[in-house]
């Protein structure tokens, strides 16, 4: 399984309190994450997979149950389609 | 207090001395209507009612040219106005739409559209004790990475007649003819002297009084401003939409942000406004 990579020529980034916000260079849209979602973003740095992913924020949200794993992928989707993941 | 002034006080003073004489009457191809204003490049050209011009290039300062018409009860609404915050922005000073009191060495904006109570407010808090440090316009220096200073006032208060009223304060002379607002004398004083901004607060209207603290990715929705000030300030310093997204997470990194709401009833107008002071004096989120 391959390493998750982010576009960075894409986009850019900040940091505010625990959130973190982004603007798609493209177009100027703005997203903003939040707990798993900015927790996921994080953790996408070019040297995990979707499984190293996954295993990280189930440690870090102990508890979050089975639904993390669906809505990992479901993010992960979602990222790719707003063409911030490589595919 | 300092003795000295800071660089950028320093740079205000200079930039905004005033001559008069021939303004151009235009900075493009295009004629410039009255009450409308353009900016090129290190210039700014402002035109008030009939042929009154107030043209500023950076390092040469102001040059006011009273043609026709002009109405000269409004000149110095026009040059503490626009003018000042053109040529804030020009030299790389934010201005922004906020009035403010200074406690603890630190200055509590409050900021909101126009008629939100900014200056009533900051005027009811100066009968609390608390200092004014600036209304309607606050400007940020930028020049420190690791911190952001506001710089004192330069505008008089200035009360619309109601507030005057709402507030208890005595109302001075006019502040023009066509304005209905009268100035008025902050009643804790005023400071002269620049400070770091310890907090931004929105007025907003609710049903009970009560200071929320803005954390997180709103912070950055809220540096969004549809002000003239924002405009000039965007229009002087030509950011691209990377640099102006840098410019807008640096100032929701740094500038702690809280949202005051209050009914917009004067029978309760009091309690909103002790509730402010004691927020302010509490050192707000510290």
């Amino acid at each position: 399984m391959t390493a998750l990579t982010k576009l960075t020529n894409r986009f850019t980034e900040a940091d505010i309190d625990s959130e973190i916000v982004i603007m798609r260079l493209d177009n100027g849209e703005f997203f903003s994450l939040s707990g798993t979602s900015a927790a996921t973003w994080r953790l996408i740095d070019g040297s995990r997979n979707r499984d190293n992913v996954l295993a990280a924020l189930t440690d870090q949200f102990e508890g979050a149950g089975r639904e993390i794993d669906r809505d990992l992928d479901a993010f992960l989707r979602e990222l790719r389609e707003t063409g911030l993941l490589a595919e | 207090m300092s003795a000295h002034k800071s660089a950028a006080e320093a740079t205000i003073e200079r930039e905004m001395r005033v001559m008069y004489g021939d303004a151009p009457k235009t900075l493009s191809d295009q004629p410039l209507g009255e009450m409308c204003w353009q900016m090129l490049g290190d210039s700014f050209l402002l035109r008030g009612e009939g042929h009154h011009y107030f043209h500023y290039r950076k390092g040469e300062g102001i040059t006011v040219d009273r043609g026709p018409n002009a109405d000269l009860s409004e000149e110095s609404l026009w040059l503490d106005g626009s003018v000042y915050a053109a040529v804030a922005s020009i030299n790389g000073l934010l201005p922004i739409h906020a009035s403010a009191v200074a406690h603890n060495g630190l200055v509590f904006a409050f900021t909101g559209p126009a008629g939100a109570g900014k200056s009533t407010l900051v005027a009811a808090l100066g009968k609390l004790g608390l200092p004014m440090f600036c209304d309607d316009t606050l400007v940020l220096d930028l020049s420190d990475p690791d911190r952001i200073f506001c710089l004192p006032g330069h505008k008089r208060l200035k009360l619309r007649p109601d507030a005057v009223r709402l507030v208890g304060t005595t109302p001075l002379e006019a502040v023009s003819k066509s304005v209905d607002k009268v100035y008025a004398s902050p009643s804790g004083g005023d400071v002269s002297h620049p400070l770091p901004l310890g907090e931004l607060v929105f007025l907003e209207t609710g049903v009970q009084p009560v200071v929320e603290p803005i954390i997180g990715a709103e912070r950055f929705v809220r540096t969004e401003d549809n002000h003239q000030n924002a405009w000039l300030f965007t229009g002087a310093r030509r950011l691209d939409p990377p640099a102006q997204f840098a410019h807008r997470a640096r100032l929701a990194q740094q500038i702690r942000m809280a949202r005051f709401c209050r009914p917009m009833d004067h029978a309760r107008f009091q309690e909103g406004v002790a509730l402010a002071a004691q927020y302010v004096r509490n050192g707000a989120q510290q």
